[in-house]
């Protein structure tokens, strides 16, 4: 079974100066699996990475890729392994085929080869249109393909991708994903991004990082049962507007209803979601293992309610995701000077505010979740 | 090996690809031509032009050649070297393709050599020209001439190495440039104190100089102390440079 582990991390540690970017890292990943390596801006995800493909050296600690050591073969682990790093860094004055012929030449691939390989990478990578152009003239979406198609030209049996998809747009997000999935079958695919709706598009395990230690490894599943709470969304009819109101006797006022609602056995805590003053909107935190639906559902009829809206929400990997980082991200704010150690991540600050905004509420949520259990 | 030409090879592309190249090549013939054939006997900074001295020789070619590799020739090749591909991250990606660290250093190493060879090459014309064809100005010694592009060669080997390794310990081609310019001018420059200063100084000074080391070979004397010389400031260099790369593993 151990030649079935293609990268293998044992207490990984790295040191930069003081600043301890990670801290005893540990983890395998197999053959035909594809890991989405995910984590804040300097959680120490690049720089696992850079470990993994000789580029820099762990302060301690064992790496193995393919079977070789990281310190002992670092030419063999090189060879066994496509690399992208962060932001596709590509040499602007070549044009792409020189580029893909420079990789070749230096993986010291056949002449014949390298013309089979191209072939079917400049297709799978879409770069048929810009062969012959110099990579300073092409997009930041193009230098991404260049990069991906410069990892995959001596079909590796290992792929190492640092966002991958940071300057990808939506349609070429999509395409590419699937084209992961597609190779990942019988290749071994690293991938980090901070972008949670690909990992779960694409990846089947991920690898959550926080301040150089790894706070969660797992299927998703596993790992989004982890938090283990389950969020119900609730809303019942406050005025029936120009309509004709359809439910017995009159609308219920908002402190009936959330007295009911408290009342529902398994509910941990009620919270009130804004709505316009046709309806009164509730969000029920339960354990995992009991459904509410049912109860709440019954309590309508029984009530003559009209239930607008019930549904589960199965916590986000999103929400995990913050909910195991969060710590970390807060004590950086605070901090300040603290946060530029891990500089090779900064880059991605603009990607990941983007990513943020639509996040703002949950997070308050999870602030008050917290102080609710303490 | 065949990594390190590889290298080698792309690199020495790249410097053709930017204009950089060119502005060197042609402003150094340039240059040259101006301060051999044009610039007359002023004082004592100048030795008077080719016509003034009125001899079948090419020793101004050799006097003014070195200079001009300290001040801009050597620091404009070889700045981009590692510093650039340090800051644009570029060096990751060739690093992390199967190749030694000492591949990626000689490889460079050389694409810069190249590029002064083919400005030491292209100077060749200047002779040619003043006593083979088109005019015959006179019986050239042309062992003589071979002497100081030996020694021309064996000097930019030293200056390039310099270059490199300053490349390698930052990651601005600016800084790269200045760097190289300044130490290797200085490298040069303290040949001609080395008279004024008395005692043992002066014969330290006279020791690192690249100038009287270089001098012999302008005469057409080829010296093994010098070419020794050069030859160990070269690997020096390039153990350092190679340490310099090395040491990012670590940092």
């Amino acid at each position: 079974m151990s030649n079935d582990v293609m990268i293998y991390a044992n207490d990984l540690s790295k040191s930069f100066g003081s600043f301890r970017a990670l801290d005893k890292i540990n983890f395998e990943v197999k053959r035909g699996e594809i890991v989405g390596f995910l984590g804040p801006n300097g959680a120490g995800k690049s720089t696992t990475m850079r470990i993994l493909t000789c580029f820099i050296s762990p302060t301690s600690g064992t790496a193995r890729v393919n079977g070789h050591d990281v310190f002992d073969a670092p030419l063999q682990v090189r060879e066994s392994l496509g690399y992208l790093p962060q932001r596709a860094p590509l040499y602007l004055e070549m044009s792409v085929l020189e580029y893909l012929r420079f990789a070749a030449e230096l993986r010291h691939l056949p002449a014949d080869t390298f013309r089979k390989r191209a072939k079917s990478v400049v297709e799978v990578c879409g770069l048929a249109q810009v062969l012959g152009r110099e990579i300073r003239h092409l997009s930041h979406g193009y230098r991404q393909r260049v990069g991906l198609a410069q990892a995959l030209i001596h079909d590796p049996p290992i792929l190492i991708l640092d966002e991958p998809t940071s300057d990808l747009d939506p349609n070429e997000k999509a395409e590419f994903l699937d084209y992961l999935k597609q190779i990942g079958q019988e290749r071994t695919v690293m991938l980090s991004t901070h972008n949670l709706a690909e990992v779960e598009a694409s990846c089947a395990r991920a690898i959550i990082v926080s301040s150089g230690r790894i706070v969660a490894d797992g299927p998703l599943d596993e790992i989004r049962a982890k938090s283990g709470r389950v969020r119900y969304v609730v809303s019942v009819q406050e005025s029936p507007g120009t309509a004709s109101y359809r439910g017995r006797g009159e609308p219920p006022k908002k402190s009936e209803v959330e007295t009911a609602l408290g009342a529902v056995g398994g509910v941990k805590k009620l919270g009130d979601l804004p709505t316009d003053e046709r309806a009164h909107a509730f969000e029920l935190v339960s354990d995992r293992e009991v459904d509410l639906r049912p109860d709440v559902f019954r309590l309508a009829a029984d009530k003559g309610w009209v239930l607008l809206e019930l549904h589960r929400d199965a916590q986000t990997l999103e929400d995990v995701f913050r909910s195991l980082t969060i710590g970390d991200e807060r004590r950086n704010r605070h901090v300040g000077p603290e946060s530029d150690a891990g500089d090779d991540e900064q880059d991605g600050a603009g990607d990941d505010d983007a990513d943020e905004s639509p996040r703002g509420a949950s997070r308050d949520r999870h602030e008050k979740t917290a102080s609710d259990r303490s | 090996m065949r990594n390190i030409w590889i290298i080698a090879r792309r690199d020495l592309r790249a410097q053709f690809n930017s204009p950089v190249a060119y502005v060197v090549i042609g402003g150094t013939l340039f240059l040259v031509g101006v301060l051999v054939f044009l610039i007359p006997h002023v004082g004592n900074a100048f030795m008077g032009n080719f016509w003034e001295l009125d001899r079948a020789t090419m020793d101004q070619m050799f006097l003014y050649l070195p200079p001009l590799m300290c001040l801009f020739v050597v620091p404009a090749v070889t700045m981009r070297a590692i510093a650039a591909e340090k800051g644009s991250g570029t060096l990751e990606l060739l690093i992390t393709m199967p190749v030694r660290d000492s591949d990626v250093i000689l490889g460079k190493f050389f694409a810069c050599l190249a590029v002064v060879l083919i400005l030491l090459a292209a100077t060749l014309l200047y002779p040619i020209a003043m006593f083979v064809w088109p005019w015959h100005l006179g019986p050239l010694d042309w062992p003589t001439v071979w002497a100081g592009y030996l020694g021309c060669l064996l000097f930019s080997s030293a200056a390039v190495a310099v270059g490199m390794m300053l490349s390698s310990l930052t990651e601005s081609d600016v800084i790269a440039f200045f760097m190289t310019s300044a130490t290797l001018s200085i490298l040069y420059a303290i040949g001609w104190m080395a008279s004024i200063i008395p005692g043992g100084l002066g014969d330290v000074v006279e020791f690192l100089s690249f100038q009287t080391r270089y001098q012999s070979f302008a005469r057409g004397l080829i010296d093994t102390r010098a070419v020794i010389y050069f030859l160990s400031i070269a690997t020096v260099c390039i153990l350092v440079s190679f340490r310099s790369l090395e040491s990012r593993k670590w940092s």
